[in-house]
């Protein structure tokens, strides 16, 4: 199979602090990478260096077969690359359909050119992520799950072909996630890879074709599931932290 | 050599009245986030106290510069209070506005009552100085610059040492945890500005000893002291006054070589070059 | 989270049919307007020289607000340099028509050119600072060129240059009124355009914007450089207007927070806003120069505090959400943003 990012010896440091040291992963196209580890590990970090948020320090970055890596934000939004934000980003002061009409105006080949054709597109995936009632309203008066909701249809409304989801269940409730986790199904059924950061375990047992490790910023393991989860150094990673 | 001498000299007595001056704006800026487009104003403000206790009361210019002070940081602390408290939550470009409102009126008023002309404050000792080798040192100056250390550095321990001073670094840090910590936002806030305000007074003062004064100095004082605060940062004391000397100093030296209209394309060019290259400020946080 | 402007709309409502109602009202606006504009036009033939003295003063004001709209109002980045574009108009004309006697409008090609090529130069770099970094620093530039113009030989150093003389108010009034069609026009485009509901992205959150794909660079140099375009002719033609013009006179700072207060009264990020806050400002300080002397500064100042205290979002939010609150419309602005 062939992948469709390859990152390979990817390093960021902030002044002192090493974030993400020397990890090298590669995303399959089609699938959904579960990517774990506990906090301050360096996961979006990562995934800063990879849609370009932040430039690694060092590593090489390819998407679709060629360097991404120098390219700005905004190029690799076109190139396909869409995320989500942990601490999410809405445009506070528009509406919910036009927060995602953004997304479908300037999103994947620089998204459409027509506003009516990129609100019809944005209104499917907000109704998709069961916003569908809630576009007229601004941005700043959703609550938290909506927000969280409105963060995926954003990036759902590129059109991207790689999509990175920095913990879009947290703060969910069991129903919440859910639902969350069979839309991120859906998603995948429609070709787009994914890879996904969540702290919420069964989201990533049910859904990931293969989970990596990140510690103190380091890649730990690398493997199916069932296989990292008993991975002793995976158990002292979270453990030890508890412990703490 | 001599003549480099000198005007470096005067460059670093400059230069201290411009920290002064540059100081109480980096206080405001720092804590409050407001960027006091009516700070110039305040300085001119005590620069009339100053001269009115002079003519008015033959009170001498430095005695008077106290009463000055406590003048303006009863302004400042009405202003803060009933004015910016209203707004400051706003955009920030309407605290802009508004400040510069408040420069607006306040220079209409120190034209209503000071009238437009010129005026300076001339005590029997003004032009008098000290020689020392080959250099003269004003007299005037030299104490100015004495008063401008003293007072940063007690700024700098206010902030340091006292319950206030902890509590105003303690709301330029986050105003929620200041809050916990028992801090009344709207009286920290009020105090801060009052104490920029005071702060502008004294440089007002001083700047009358040195200097012409009208209702319209303002505004250029104002630019000023941002390009020192930019310059310094706003973490502490110590860098507006090393802002200030650097200000001083390359303004007398471009005046010297370059001509004295260049003056303040140096001042004004370098706050412009420094934000491009030190978004950060040269020596610190500034925002 | 600081915004530059009050909620920004799409051209239709998200919901409901496009259908016969919403085009009729529309029609209906689009008439009021052309016939707005065409009564604007024929003023000259109705009112007096004063009147047409004070509408280019309006004009040429509106144009400015607009100007500082499109990167202030609509891109968040609140510009205090503009006066450097109106000065560069201003200079560019009288450049032209002095020392080098050619006709006016090549004066305006090269204020226009000065104007815009100095925005997209410095908009490179001026552009990546935030908040009030950005306006220190335009700012700052605005205060150097000043500095530099008056020692510019070409530029008749502090004393300034004269220009040849037209009496032709109507002329002027007719050119102010053109270009604040156009700068409104434009900013109507903005409103309802991919490239304008970029610009609203980046002033919303600058970050969210590029990574959903906005250039955010390229944008943001390309609406400095529109602002910059109207406010050069708008220097322009103020220079040939008044004949003579010096550094202090056309690159005033002052001039930089007449019209972000224009356009900050009016409604920031509205289509109209500006125009009107320009209209109703400039009106009231016409009025109360005329009564009262002296105090117009005075009430200027005022004016500023009192209007940012109760309506920091401009008379554009006001028409649209006083409705049944009234009065406490006003206070609900104070509670809102007071500490
Ligand atoms: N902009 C930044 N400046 C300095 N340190 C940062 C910055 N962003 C993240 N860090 C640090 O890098 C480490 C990794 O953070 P992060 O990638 O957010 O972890 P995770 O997402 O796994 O919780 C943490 O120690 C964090 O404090
Ligand atoms: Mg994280």
């Amino acid at each position: 199979m062939e992948n469709i990012l390859e990152a390979s010896g990817l390093t960021k440091r902030f002044h002192g602090l090493v974030a993400v040291h020397d990890v090298s992963v590669q995303l399959r196209r089609g699938e959904i990478l579960g990517l774990i580890g506990p906090n301050g590990a360096g996961k979006t970090t990562l995934v800063d260096m990879v849609n370009g948020t932040l430039e690694p320090n060092a590593g090489d970055l390819v998407f679709e077969g060629r360097s991404v890596r120098g390219l700005p934000a905004y190029r690799r939004a076109h190139l396909g690359i869409g995320r989500t934000f942990q601490i999410m980003k809405p445009f506070p002061g528009m509406s919910v359909l036009e927060n995602a009409s953004i997304g479908a105006l300037f999103g994947t080949n620089g998204g459409e050119r027509s506003i009516g054709r990129a609100r019809e597109q944005a209104r499917e995936c907000l109704a998709f992520v069961g916003l569908g009632r809630r576009i007229a309203q601004r941005a700043d008066a959703l609550g938290g799950p909506d927000r969280k909701r409105l963060e995926l249809a954003r990036a759902l409304a590129m059109r991207p072909r790689l999509l990175l989801l920095d913990e879009v269940m947290a703060g969910l409730n069991h129903v919440e996630i859910e639902e969350v986790i069979e839309d991120i199904k859906k998603v995948r059924d429609q070709g787009i890879s994914i890879l996904v950061i969540e702290h919420v375990m069964k989201a990533i047992t049910s859904l990931s074709d293969r989970v990596f490790v990140l510690h103190h910023g380091e890649k730990i393991v690398e493997g199916s599931c069932g296989e990292v989860l008993r991975d002793p150094r995976v158990v002292e990673a979270y453990l030890g932290r508890r412990r703490r | 050599m001599v003549l480099l001498l000198q005007v470096l000299v005067s460059g670093v007595l400059l230069g201290g009245l411009y920290a002064l001056m540059a100081l109480g704006l980096a206080l405001v800026w720092g804590v409050l986030n407001i960027v006091n487009l009516s700070h110039g104003a305040l300085i001119m403000l005590g620069a009339y106290a100053t001269w009115f206790l002079y003519t008015g009361a033959h009170i001498d210019p430095f005695a008077a510069l106290p009463i000055a002070a406590a003048s303006l940081f009863a302004l400042g602390y009405i202003i803060q209070r009933g004015i910016l408290n209203l707004v400051i939550r706003g955009p920030m470009f309407n605290t802009l506005l508004i400040t510069f409102g408040i420069e607006v009126i306040l220079t209409y008023l120190a034209q209503l009552w000071f009238s437009a002309d010129f005026r300076t404050i001339n005590p029997s000792y003004a032009g008098s100085n000290h020689a020392l080798g080959g250099l003269t040192v004003p007299y005037v100056q030299a104490l100015a610059f004495a008063i401008d250390s003293v007072l940063t550095t007690a700024m700098w321990m206010f902030l340091l040492r006292t319950r206030t001073g902890r509590g105003i670094r303690a709301a330029s840090q986050n105003l929620v945890a200041a809050r916990l910590y028992g801090v009344d936002p709207k009286r920290i806030y009020a105090l801060t500005f009052g104490l920029g305000a005071a702060l502008a007074g004294v440089a007002g003062g001083l700047y009358g000893t040195v200097s012409q004064i009208n209702p319209y100095i303002g505004g250029p004082l104002t630019a000023k002291s941002f390009v020192i605060a930019i310059i310094g940062g706003l973490d502490n004391p110590l860098g507006v006054i090393a802002g200030g000397l650097f200000l001083g100093v390359v303004e007398s030296l471009t005046a010297l070589y370059v001509g004295p209209t260049y003056r303040d394309v140096a001042s004004f060019g370098m706050l412009v070059l420094i934000l491009i290259a030190r978004p950060g400020g040269l020596l610190g946080r500034t925002a | 989270m600081k915004r530059a402007g009050a909620a920004q709309r799409l051209p239709e409502p998200p919901e409901g049919e496009p259908g016969a109602r919403g085009a009729a009202t529309r029609a209906a606006r689009r008439t009021a307007l052309a016939l707005a504009v065409a009564a604007l036009a024929a003023l000259p033939w109705i009112g007096n020289t004063v009147l047409v003295q004070f509408g280019i003063s309006v004009l040429l004001l509106a144009t400015l607000a607009q100007g500082w709209n499109i990167i202030g109002g609509y891109t968040g980045y609140p510009s205090f340099g503009n006066s450097v574009f109106y000065g560069l108009g201003a200079y560019g004309v009288a450049i032209a028509m002095v020392q080098y006697e050619l006709p006016f409008w090549v004066g305006m090609l090269l204020g226009l050119g000065l104007g815009v090529a100095f925005a997209g130069l410095l908009g490179l770099a001026v552009l990546r600072l935030k908040g009030h970094h950005f306006a220190i620093c335009t700012l700052g530039l605005a205060l150097v060129m000043t500095a530099i113009v008056s020692n510019l030989e070409i530029a008749g150093g502090n004393i300034g240059l004269v220009l040849p003389l037209l009496r032709s108010e109507v002329l002027f009034y007719e050119l102010a009124l053109g270009l604040a069609v156009l700068a409104t026009l434009t900013v109507l485009w903005l409103s309802r355009s991919r490239f304008g509901l970029g610009l609203i992205a980046i002033r919303e959150n600058e970050e969210g914007a590029a990574v959903m794909g906005v250039n955010t660079t390229f944008y943001k140099v390309i609406a400095f450089m529109l602002s910059a375009a109207f406010t050069a002719l708008a220097g322009g033609i103020y220079a040939y207007h008044i004949t003579y013009i010096d550094p202090v006179g056309v690159f005033d700072v002052v001039l930089n927070v007449k019209m972000i207060i224009m356009a900050v009264f009016g409604g920031p990020g509205s289509v109209l806003g500006p125009v009107v806050g320009a209209l109703i400002l400039s009106a009231t300080a016409e009025v109360l120069a005329a009564r009262l002397t002296g105090a117009a500064s005075l009430f200027f100042g005022i004016v500023i505090v009192v209007a940012v205290v109760f309506m920091p979002r401009g008379i554009a939010h006001l028409v649209r959400h006083i409705g049944p609150a009234g009065w406490r419309y006003f206070i609900d602005n104070v509670r809102t943003h007071r500490l």
